[in-house]
C-alpha cells in the first residue's frame, strides 16, 4: 500500500486515492488548461492539514496568489502570517523586494538556479525543523527554461527534486507543453515520479505509481479544478 | 629577503591563506566548485571586496546569472561598498546577463552572445593587469556554449591573464555533471577549491576544501564556514566549551570573549551570583564564528559535564590563580567533560589579584599536559583574551 496524500482535487483523489507521499509531481499541458489552479488547490489542502509548503513562484508575486486563490473563496492570510508558507519569489524581482526578505519570503532571480538552489536550503532547513512532512509547489518550471539554456534546468530541477524528497516534502513542478524541445521534455518527465497531463477537458495520469494510465474529464469551476 | 608568502596574494577568506601558503600567486587561477544548495558568490565577492579596500587592486566581475544591480545590492548586504569602486573605476562590470534578458547592459562592456565573450573579457583582462577577474558562473556557460568551448574559453582567459598577472576567481554551481567533465575542469586551473556541506538530510554545515594546487601541497583539511550578513565568510567552529571549579570566573570570561551571552544564573546564599546551568554565547573574531558553551563549576551539577562536552572542539579551562587548591578539581572537570583530546588552553584567571600564581608556577603545580599552554588572563579587566583565542583558534586548526 502506498501512502498517498490528498491532492485537494475534488474528483482528483476519488480517482486515484490522492498523490504518493514522498514523491514529485509533473504537472503538464498547453497554456490556460488549470495548472496553476491545480497548485493553488494543493496550497489549499495544506492549508486545510496544517501542512508547511514551499513555493517557488516565477509567474506571480505571493499577493497575486492571495488575491488569485480569494477569487475561488480560498483564503491563506492566516496561514501566511502564521509563517505555514515558505515563499520563493523569482517574479518580482527588484532590489526593493530583497530589502524585505524573511525565511518564509525570500526574492531571487529566474537566471540564477545557484541563488534559487542556496535560498531553498536555507528554507528546506527551517521546515525539516519544524516537521517529518510538507507540500511544495514550483509554479512554473517553463519560466526557468526560458530564462536558461534548458539542459542547465534539468540538472536544476532533479537537484531540487532531490533535496524536496530528501527533506520528506511530497511536490508539484507545473511546466507548458511545447515550451522546450522534445529531448528536453522526456528529460523532465524522467527527473519526475509521477506525470499528469491536463489539456482543458482531459485529465491524464500518464505515470504514479500503482496505478494504470488513468483518464477522466474534468472542469474548471468557481470552485477549482472538478474531475468528474 | 621577501619570503614566499609576502609574493603571494592573498584572498582574506580566513584559513584560506594559510592553508595556501599566503594567498594566491600573480596570475593563477582559482575554480570555485560548490555543489547547489551551498551559499557560494561570497567567496568571489570577498576576495575582490577585500582587496580593492586594503591592496588598491583593479577588479571586474563578468556574470551571466546577477545583473550588475544585483551584485551590487548583494555587497552591501555584506557591508562591502562596490559603489565608490565602481564610481573610481577600479571595479567595472562585463555584463552578459542583461541584454539576454532584454534589459540595457550596465558596465564597462557586455555580451549579448556567449560566443563573443572570449574577446570581451580578454580585453577586460588586460585592463586590470595586477588584479583580479570573477567569472560568474561557469554552469551556465558549459550548458550554454558547450563543453568544449567553455574550457577553451578557460584556457585562452588562463593565458592572458598569466601574462598580466591577473589572478582569475570561477564561480561554478556543480549541478550533476559526468565526472570525467568535472575532472577536465579541475585539469585547467591552478587551483580548485570545493564548497559542500556536512548534510543530514537537509545541509546542516557548510565546508570548503582545497582538493588541488599548483603551488602548495594539499592537505584535504576540510574548513566548516557560515557566512555572515554583514560581515562574509567566517571560519565556524561548532562548539567552544567553557569549564572550570566553582568561581574561577567562567561567567565573566565566558560574556568578554561573547558579549552577547545569556546566562542562566541565580543568586545563591554565599553573595556570589553563580552559574547552575549553562552560559550560552557567540564569538565572531578574526574570521572566526564560535559558540560557546560555559559548564557550571559546583560538583552537584557534575551529571551535566559530559552532555555539555559532547561535541565540542576546544576548550578553555579557567582557573582561580589564586586558589591552588582548586587545581585538582579542575583536572577532574576535564576529564568528566571527555575534553581530554581536543584543543585546550588554561585561562590563569584572576591575574590582577595580588596573590595570583604565575602561569610556571600554575603549570608546576598542575604537573599535567606539559603541552597545553596557559594564559595570563583577567577576564573583570579584559585582559588577555585576545592571547587565549588567538591560541585556541591556532590549536584547532594548526595554523
Amino acid at each position: 500500500m502506498i501512502p498517498k496524500i490528498r491532492s485537494g482535487i475534488a474528483g482528483f483523489d476519488n480517482l486515484t486515492g490522492g498523490l504518493p507521499e514522498n514523491t514529485m509531481t509533473l504537472v503538464y499541458g498547453p497554456p490556460k488548461t488549470g495548472k496553476s489552479i491545480f497548485c493553488y488547490q494543493f496550497l489549499r489542502q495544506s492549508v486545510e492539514e496544517g501542512d508547511l509548503c514551499t513555493y517557488l513562484m516565477t509567474d506571480y508575486s505571493l499577493s497575486q496568489l492571495e488575491q488569485q486563490m480569494m477569487t475561488f473563496n480560498w483564503f491563506i492570510h492566516d496561514y501566511i502570517s502564521n509563517k505555514r508558507l515558505y515563499v520563493i519569489d523569482t517574479a518580482s524581482g527588484s532590489v526593493g523586494a530583497i530589502q524585505k526578505e524573511t525565511k518564509n519570503m525570500m526574492v531571487s532571480f529566474p537566471q540564477n538556479p545557484t541563488d534559487i538552489a542556496s535560498k531553498l536550503i536555507q528554507q528546506l532547513q527551517s521546515v525539516y525543523q519544524q516537521a517529518q512532512r510538507f507540500r511544495s509547489i514550483l509554479d512554473s518550471s517553463t519560466t526557468l527554461f526560458a530564462f536558461n539554456s534548458p539542459i542547465l534546468i534539468i540538472r536544476v530541477l532533479k537537484s531540487y527534486t532531490m533535496r524536496i524528497k530528501m527533506a520528506g516534502g511530497t511536490g508539484l513542478i507545473t511546466y507548458t507543453e511545447g515550451s522546450v524541445e522534445p529531448q528536453i521534455e522526456t528529460m523532465l518527465k524522467a527527473t519526475v515520479d509521477n506525470i499528469i497531463h491536463l489539456d482543458g477537458e482531459e485529465l491524464t495520469i500518464e505515470a504514479m505509481a500503482g496505478l494504470k494510465h488513468e483518464k477522466a474529464s474534468y472542469r474548471i469551476s468557481d470552485e477549482g479544478i472538478v474531475v468528474q | 629577503m621577501v619570503t614566499d608568502a609576502e609574493c603571494k596574494r592573498k584572498t582574506y577568506i580566513p584559513m584560506l591563506d594559510e592553508l595556501l601558503g599566503g594567498g594566491m600567486p600573480a596570475g593563477t587561477s582559482i575554480l570555485f566548485t560548490a555543489m547547489p544548495g551551498v551559499t557560494s558568490e561570497v567567496f568571489g565577492y570577498q576576495i575582490i571586496a577585500e582587496r580593492m579596500r586594503n591592496e588598491t587592486d583593479v577588479c571586474f566581475i563578468y556574470t551571466n546569472t546577477r545583473t550588475p544591480v544585483e551584485i551590487e545590492h548583494v555587497f552591501q548586504r555584506y557591508g562591502w561598498d562596490l559603489r565608490s569602486f565602481l564610481d573610481s573605476d577600479q571595479a567595472f562590470f562585463i555584463d552578459s546577463i542583461s541584454p539576454m534578458m532584454g534589459m540595457p547592459a550596465i558596465g564597462k562592456y557586455s555580451i549579448d552572445d556567449f560566443r563573443e565573450s572570449e574577446k570581451t573579457i580578454t580585453n577586460a583582462i588586460s585592463d586590470i593587469a595586477g588584479g583580479i577577474a570573477v567569472i560568474e558562473d561557469i554552469s551556465t556557460l558549459l550548458d550554454s556554449i558547450g563543453v568544449d568551448p567553455t574550457f577553451d574559453l578557460i584556457e585562452r582567459l588562463n593565458k592572458e591573464a598569466r601574462s598580466n598577472d591577473v589572478n582569475m576567481i570561477y564561480m561554478f554551481t556543480r549541478w550533476n555533471y559526468e565526472k570525467v567533465m568535472l575532472d577536465r575542469l579541475s585539469d585547467i586551473v591552478d587551483c580548485e577549491i570545493k564548497l559542500f556541506s556536512v548534510e543530514e538530510k537537509v545541509i546542516y554545515r557548510q565546508v570548503f576544501a582545497i582538493t588541488k594546487s599548483n603551488w602548495i601541497k594539499t592537505s584535504g583539511a576540510k574548513i566548516f564556514f557560515e557566512v555572515l550578513e554583514p560581515g562574509g565568510v567566517r571560519i565556524f567552529i561548532p562548539k567552544l566549551l567553557v569549564t572550570g571549579p566553582y568561581n574561577a570566573g567562567k561567567t565573566t570570561f565566558t560574556k568578554a570573549i561573547a558579549p552577547d551571552t545569556v546566562s542562566v544564573e541565580r543568586q545563591t546564599f554565599e553573595l556570589f551570583p553563580t552559574t547552575v546551568g549553562l552560559d550560552i554565547g557567540h564569538i565572531d573574531y578574526k574570521g572566526f564564528s564560535a559558540d560557546v558553551f560555559g559548564t557550571p563549576g559546583q560538583e552537584r551539577f557534575d551529571l551535566l559535564l559530559e552532555p555539555l562536552g559532547r561535541e565540542a572542539i576546544g576548550t578553555f579551562i579557567v582557573i582561580d590563580s589564586t586558589k591552588p587548591e582548586t587545581f585538582v578539581r579542575a583536572k577532574e572537570m576535564i576529564r568528566m567533560c571527555r575534553t581530554e583530546a581536543i584543543p585546550k588552553v588554561i585561562i590563569a584567571n584572576k591575574q590582577d589579584l595580588p596573590n595570583a600564581l604565575s602561569p610556571d608556577e600554575i603549570k608546576k603545580r598542575m604537573a599535567l599536559w606539559e603541552d597545553v599552554p596557559i594564559v595570563p588572563v583577567s577576564a573583570a579587566n579584559r585582559q588577555g583574551l585576545d592571547e587565549a583565542l588567538d591560541i585556541l583558534f591556532s590549536l584547532i586548526y594548526r595554523i
